[in-house]
């Protein structure tokens, strides 16, 4: 907790006593971008697996190890957050129905099972192969993974098919359900003005699946750098033809929303515009408008409506990836802590510094966000993400 | 002054009852052992409520801001009754200063705790056209919006409309923190829960006022049974005075009422 | 011609479906195992918790809690115009001085420029408190020039703190001085 020196300092005017210390810091600023970058990892999965875009065969398996990394950790900052984290269960015990934040034990519970499920599916030919060309653990480990069984006749494989089309269906919902109810966690609060709105869930979501093709990108393309492999270029156009069509869609949400308050101009723009122009000019309408959503906007209608040569898209996909990931953490700053700057007096305004070392603090953020990557390279070394390092490549019927 | 200490030495408990039977005219005497102190019963009745509810009375909060001298009594018994850590304000004082251009000015040092000992600085004293002192408290919402976000049930409604916190499940998500309009919920760091003002719910179920209500010198605060025609409170919220609750276009329905409530008041 | 395989066509999807099956049952065992015993039975919370609201300690006991071991006290305080100051708010709450029919500590009092402090809370003119009808306020020091004392006096070498004005009436009385009625 902060000392008492801190809590006596606002920003301007005046804010109530309570409201000098921000409850919801880093780590909620990093969950909804994890479990945002895990609903956009799965999209683009799905649009190969379920909309068979053929172009994205090359991610499509890596994109869902990508999201379970993610997912993996989704709960690390909540659980750092909470005042009890040994009772964190008790929200799947006695969920409040009418709580929105109730619903994340069984969403997550549920979208994990589908995630998981899909991935063993999907590398079940590989790992019968892999298991009997490796011994010891690694051994025992796809015999698990196989749930001991080492079918893989066109039958097998066939129903394997259909599951595997089932599931990565009926991800894409959940995928929407796991980042829309995170919006509406924020959405449902009418105490809050920046927050209450009806567009939080589509903006939460449409960002998350920005984040999520914007973060397959850099991914890919850094990996396949490490190797010195070459990058499969129409893979990448296809990526960041998504990408643009997914950011148009987000950007001019959150245009939209910040419009039509400014527009009515009813009680509370007041504080919002006191907020913007105020304790948010700089990470909202410099970085986050500004630098961080037209320039990129720009930058992806130009590769779009242009067939742009190969180093052109070598250079500008990482680029536009990063900084639309970038726009994205700016984006669950800029909602989650900005909500808070504002105090519910209506007539003053905290500061939020984050500190290195608190508990919540800028160190915890970045191990936690640097732990998935490192599990995602654990992961490599069990689920071979690539098909020229499958044993039986162009054999299965999945991706 | 010896024979009083050593008749109080030998049977407190008798003693205190002696001397209150016959001090305490007219009211039922006590006997309310409180952490084994025995006080006379200031709300009549109460002890006979066994059930989990209180049935028989409909209680009302009433804040009268014509009275307030923001001395601060409120917040200090406040925080003596329930070791309310420093920074944190289950209830506190605001003050507004109007000048004669209709600039509002308003803070609250450490929530009013220590009173307020100096003028502000940052007003030409001779401007002031109006000074009041607002004291905050829980609204003890009717259809509280903390209640409804909670994802454990961990805070809750009883039957008798009091909205009170399970200190035993709270996860201190801060969720309900966040949902209320009105900012009387922290996060309680002692014990790492949620945490707000409950209108004393414990002294009110023995018998005995919000501590607030008793400590106020200025009759402030006042805190009475609905059902019962003569009281102060029954009288106020019947009468054509101008009552108002905060910010009442956010739809939760308080149950803080507010005699003499200025428009400059959030 | 496909090769034999020691499992069948659906082994692991057959196997998947009986792990998810048994972690869901289980999952509902152990959650019927540690839900608090009647929780839902008023609303969506734990029923016991409304007890351990009551149970919790009162530690202000009023001013009618201190009066039966200090009378003395008693006599001025509720006889003058301080009778509606709470003790527990210039002492503390009983709770830290009774416990189990103990004394457990004493109860601090205030000293010099403490007593100053504590009464301008509610008397100090300068921060514009109330209109006078309500309350008394004067403004130092310029109360300490007017009633020509030394402007190093703390208020309870005038004032008894407990009945203010007593020592000013029996001051008056002592120098003969008629007080007009609803003067100041």
């Amino acid at each position: 907790m902060h000392g008492l020196a801190e809590t006596a300092s606002t920003a301007a005017g005046y804010a109530f006593p309570n409201d000098l210390h921000i409850h919801w810091s880093l780590m909620i600023v990093l969950y909804p971008y994890i479990t945002g970058i895990v609903a956009g990892a799965f999209i683009v999965s799905s649009l190969y697996h379920v909309f068979h875009i053929k172009a994205l065969k090359p991610i499509a398996r890596f994109s869902l190890v990508f999201a379970l990394a993610f997912l993996a950790c989704a709960t690390l900052p909540l659980l750092n957050h909470l005042g009890h984290p040994e009772r964190a269960l008790s929200m799947m015990i006695t969920p409040n129905p009418t709580s929105a934040m109730a619903g994340f034990g069984f969403i997550y519970s549920a979208y994990a099972i589908v995630l998981i499920m899909e991935i063993l599916f999907i590398y079940r030919p590989t790992m019968v192969a892999l298991k009997d060309m490796s011994t010891g653990f690694m051994q025992k480990l796809y015999n698990i993974l196989t749930i001991g069984s080492d079918n893989v006749s066109s039958r097998a494989l066939a129903l394997d098919h259909k599951i595997i089309s089932f599931l990565a269906g009926i991800g894409i919902p959940m995928a929407c359900i796991l980042h829309g109810y995170v919006g509406f966690i924020f959405g449902g609060v009418k105490a809050n003005p920046l927050w209450a709105s009806p567009l939080m869930p589509v903006i939460f979501l449409l960002s998350a699946c920005v984040s999520g093709i914007a973060g397959i990108i850099v991914t890919y393309m850094i990996i396949m750098k490490a190797k010195g492999r070459e990058v499969d270029l129409e893979c990448i156009r296809t990526c960041i033809k998504y990408l643009w069509g997914f950011f148009i869609l987000d950007f001019v949400l959150e245009m939209l929303e910040i419009f039509a308050h400014a527009y009515t101009a009813t009680h509370h723009w007041h504080t919002l515009h006191a907020l913007y122009s105020g304790p948010l000019y700089v990470s909202y309408v410099v970085l986050q408008v500004i630098i961080f959503s037209v320039i990129p906007f720009l930058l992806l209608t130009w590769m779009n409506l242009f067939r742009l040569g190969d180093t052109l898209v070598r250079l500008f996909a990482p680029l536009v990836s990063l900084m639309i990931l970038f726009q994205v953490l700016l984006m669950r700053w800029n909602v989650v802590i900005g909500g808070q700057l504002m105090s519910k007096s209506e007539k003053g305004a905290v500061y939020f510094h984050p500190e290195w070392l608190e508990k919540e603090g800028i160190i915890p953020a970045i191990i936690i966000m640097v732990l998935p990557l490192v599990i995602l390279f654990v992961l490599s070394k069990i689920f071979p993400f690539w098909q020229e390092d499958d044993p039986v490549a162009g054999k299965s019927t999945a991706g | 002054m010896k024979d009083i200490q050593a008749e109080i030495s030998k049977d407190r408990r008798a003693f205190i009852k002696k001397v209150l039977g016959g001090t305490i005219a007219g009211s039922l005497f006590l006997v309310i052992p409180a952490g084994a102190m025995d006080i006379p019963e200031q709300i009549a009745g109460m002890l006979e409520e066994d059930g989990p509810f209180i049935t028989k009375k409909k209680f009302a909060f009433i804040v009268d801001i014509t009275r307030c001298i923001g001395c601060g009594s409120c917040c200090v018994a406040d925080k003596n009754e329930y070791n309310v850590p420093d920074g944190n304000y289950r209830t506190w004082v605001e003050r507004y200063v109007i000048d004669v251009d209709d600039n509002v000015y308003v803070d609250s040092p450490n929530g009013g705790l220590d009173g307020y000992q100096v003028p502000r600085e940052d007003v030409v004293q001779d401007t002031i056209r109006d000074t009041f002192f607002v004291p905050k408290l829980c609204n003890m919402c009717e259809k509280p919006s903390c209640v409804q976000v909670c994802p454990v049930g961990a805070t809750y409604q009883t039957d008798d409309g009091f909205v009170l916190i399970d200190e035993k499940r709270c996860v201190a998500c801060s969720y309900c923190v966040q949902a209320c309009p009105y900012s009387v919920r922290f996060i309680n760091p002692v014990t790492k829960t949620a945490d707000k003002c409950t209108w004393c719910y414990h002294r009110v179920r023995k018998g005995l006022l919000p501590a607030c209500v008793e400590v106020c010198p200025v009759k402030a605060r006042l805190f009475g049974d609905l059902n019962d025609r003569e009281s102060e409170v029954y009288k106020i919220l019947h009468q054509p005075h101008v009552i108002s609750v905060l910010k009442p276009g956010m739809g939760n329905k308080p149950s803080l009422h507010y005699v003499g409530l200025r428009r400059e008041v959030v | 011609m496909e090769p034999n395989y020691r499992s069948k066509y659906n082994t692991h999807v057959i196997r998947i479906v009986i792990i998810l099956v048994v972690l869901a049952v289980v999952s509902l065992g152990v959650r019927a195992m540690i839900v608090p015993k009647d929780f839902g039975k008023y609303g969506h919370y734990r029923p016991g918790a409304i007890q351990d609201e009551m149970d919790r300690e009162i530690r202000n006991g009023t001013n009618a809690s201190c009066l039966p071991c200090h009378p003395y006290i008693k006599e001025m305080h509720f006889s003058g115009v301080h009778k509606t100051v709470s003790c527990e708010f210039c002492h503390g709450p009983v709770a830290d001085h009774i416990k189990d029919d103990q004394v457990i500590a004493k109860l601090p009092k205030k000293q010099g420029q403490e007593i100053k402090t504590l009464c301008l809370r509610c008397h100090n003119q300068i921060i514009r408190a109330r209109p006078k009808e309500s309350i008394k306020m004067v403004a130092m020091p310029k109360h300490l020039e007017d009633k020509k004392v030394r402007l190093d006096h703390t208020c309870d070498q005038c004032h008894n703190v407990h009945a203010p004005l007593m020592w000013v009436k029996q001051a008056k009385a002592m120098m003969g001085v008629v007080e007009e009625e609803n003067k100041q």
